[in-house]
C-alpha cells in the first residue's frame, strides 16, 4: 500500500505542475479547483503503480494531462474562454510591448485544441521530442511536425489580435 | 513574435495564479470523490451488477418454486437472460477498474476509455433490444394461460374488436410501435449520456493519429 504521507509529501513539492495544468485548461476559478482535486484524486489512484522509472514531475505531467484532456466540465457552467487576467496587469500608465506579446501569446495557446495544449505545455518545460512523443504515445518525428504546425497557428493567431487591436 | 522568444515568460505565467496547497489540504483532497466519466461509469456499472444479481436471485426464486407452469417458464427464463447479462457487466467493471491505476501515454489512454464507453453502449443496447421478444412472448404466454380472465380487459375487448383477426393485428402493431420506439428512446438516452464525450475523445484520437 502506497504511503499516504509520501505521496502528499510529493504532491506538495509539485503542485505547480497541476496548477499549470489547470490554468492552461480551464477559465473559471470553480473549474480550475474541480480539476485540481480530479488530478489529485487520479494521481492518488494511480501513485500504487508508480515504481519510479521516470521522474515524479514527468509522472505527474502525464496523468495531469490524461486527467484534463478526458475531464468532462459540468454542463451549467460557462465553457472555457482562455482567461488573459490570470496574473495581476501592469498599471494602465506603463505599456509593456512584450507583456502585451506575452498576453497575446497566451490567449493564442487558450485557442488551441486539448492536444495542441498538452503539447505546447511540455515544450514549455523544455520536454524533448522524443519525451513528449512518449507521454503522448505518438511518435517524435509527429511531435515535430505537429509543433511546427502551432508554432505557425500561434503566430498567425498573435499576428491577428494584433490587427484587431 | 514567436513562441520560442516568449517561452520563459509564458512559463512563468501559467506558474502563477494560485495560493498553493499546505499538505492538510492536498489529504483532504484525497478523502473526496472523483468526478471523472469512468468513474460515474464504475459507479453505474457496480449498481447494475448489484442489482441483476438480486433480480436474478428473485427470479430463480420464483422460477423454482412457483405452481403456475407459465411464472416457472417466465421467471427461469429471465434468471438466464440476467446471468447472460452479468458476464460483460463484470468484464467492463474489471476494465475500468484497471483504467484509474496506471497512467498511460495520453493516445492509449483516450483509446481505452473510448473502447470501453463503446462497449458499454454496445452491450446495453443489444440487452435492452434482446428482452423486447423475450418480453412480448412471455407476455402472451402468461395471458394465454390466465385461468382467471379479467372482466375489465374482456369488456373492453369486446367493444373495441368483433373479430379474432383485429386483436392479432392490434397486438402486432402494439408491438412494432413498441419496439421502434424503445430502439430510438435507448438509442438517444445512451447517445445523450456519452455521445458527446465520446465524440470528443475521438476528435483528441484523431488529431494525435494524423501525421
Amino acid at each position: 500500500m502506497a504511503s499516504e504521507k509520501e505521496f502528499v509529501s510529493l504532491l506538495n513539492q509539485h503542485q505547480k505542475i497541476i496548477y499549470k495544468v489547470c490554468n492552461l485548461y480551464m477559465d473559471s476559478h470553480a473549474d480550475r479547483e474541480d480539476l485540481f482535486q480530479e488530478i489529485t484524486l487520479q494521481a492518488w489512484k494511480a501513485y500504487e503503480n508508480f515504481r519510479g522509472d521516470a521522474k515524479f514531475s514527468t509522472w505527474l505531467y502525464r496523468v495531469a494531462l490524461n486527467t484534463a484532456i478526458t475531464y468532462f466540465r459540468k454542463e451549467k457552467r460557462k465553457p472555457a474562454i482562455f482567461s488573459t487576467d490570470t496574473v495581476p496587469d501592469q498599471t494602465e500608465e506603463t505599456y509593456d510591448p512584450i507583456e502585451e506579446q506575452v498576453k497575446a501569446m497566451y490567449t493564442a495557446i487558450g485557442n488551441l485544441s486539448k492536444i495542441d495544449k498538452a503539447i505546447v505545455m511540455l515544450y514549455l518545460e523544455d520536454y524533448s521530442y522524443i519525451e513528449i512523443g512518449e507521454m503522448m504515445g505518438i511518435t517524435a518525428n509527429n511531435v515535430a511536425v505537429k509543433m511546427n504546425r502551432i508554432k505557425i497557428k500561434l503566430k498567425e493567431d498573435t499576428q491577428q489580435q494584433s490587427a484587431n487591436f | 513574435m514567436e513562441l520560442d522568444e516568449l517561452k520563459s515568460q509564458l512559463k512563468h505565467k501559467l506558474a502563477t495564479d494560485h495560493t498553493g496547497r499546505s499538505e492538510e489540504d492536498i489529504a483532504i483532497l484525497l478523502t473526496k470523490k472523483t468526478n471523472s466519466v469512468i468513474a460515474k461509469l464504475k459507479r453505474s456499472l457496480r449498481i447494475e451488477i448489484i442489482s441483476c444479481i438480486l433480480i436474478t436471485l428473485v427470479f430463480a426464486f420464483i422460477g423454482l418454486t412457483s405452481k403456475t407452469f407459465a411464472f416457472r417458464i417466465y421467471f427461469s427464463v429471465f434468471t438466464i437472460v440476467s446471468i447472460a447479462f452479468l458476464i460483460p457487466m463484470f468484464y467492463l467493471f474489471k476494465r475500468t477498474a484497471t483504467l484509474g491505476g496506471t497512467a498511460f501515454p495520453i493516445k492509449s489512454n483516450l483509446q481505452t476509455i473510448v473502447t470501453i464507453i463503446e462497449e458499454f453502449i454496445k452491450r446495453y443496447f443489444q440487452f435492452t433490444m434482446a428482452l423486447l421478444p423475450v418480453c412480448f412472448l412471455f407476455a402472451l404466454l402468461l395471458g394465454y394461460h390466465d385461468k382467471e380472465p379479467n372482466q375489465h380487459i374482456d369488456s373492453l375487448a369486446k367493444s373495441l374488436f368483433s373479430s379474432l383477426w383485429q386483436v392479432i393485428l392490434f397486438i402486432a402493431v402494439y408491438c412494432i410501435l413498441l419496439s421502434v420506439g424503445i430502439y430510438y428512446f435507448t438509442k438517444w438516452y445512451l447517445k445523450k449520456l456519452y455521445g458527446k464525450y465520446v465524440s470528443q475523445l475521438k476528435e483528441c484520437i484523431r488529431e494525435l493519429t494524423e501525421e
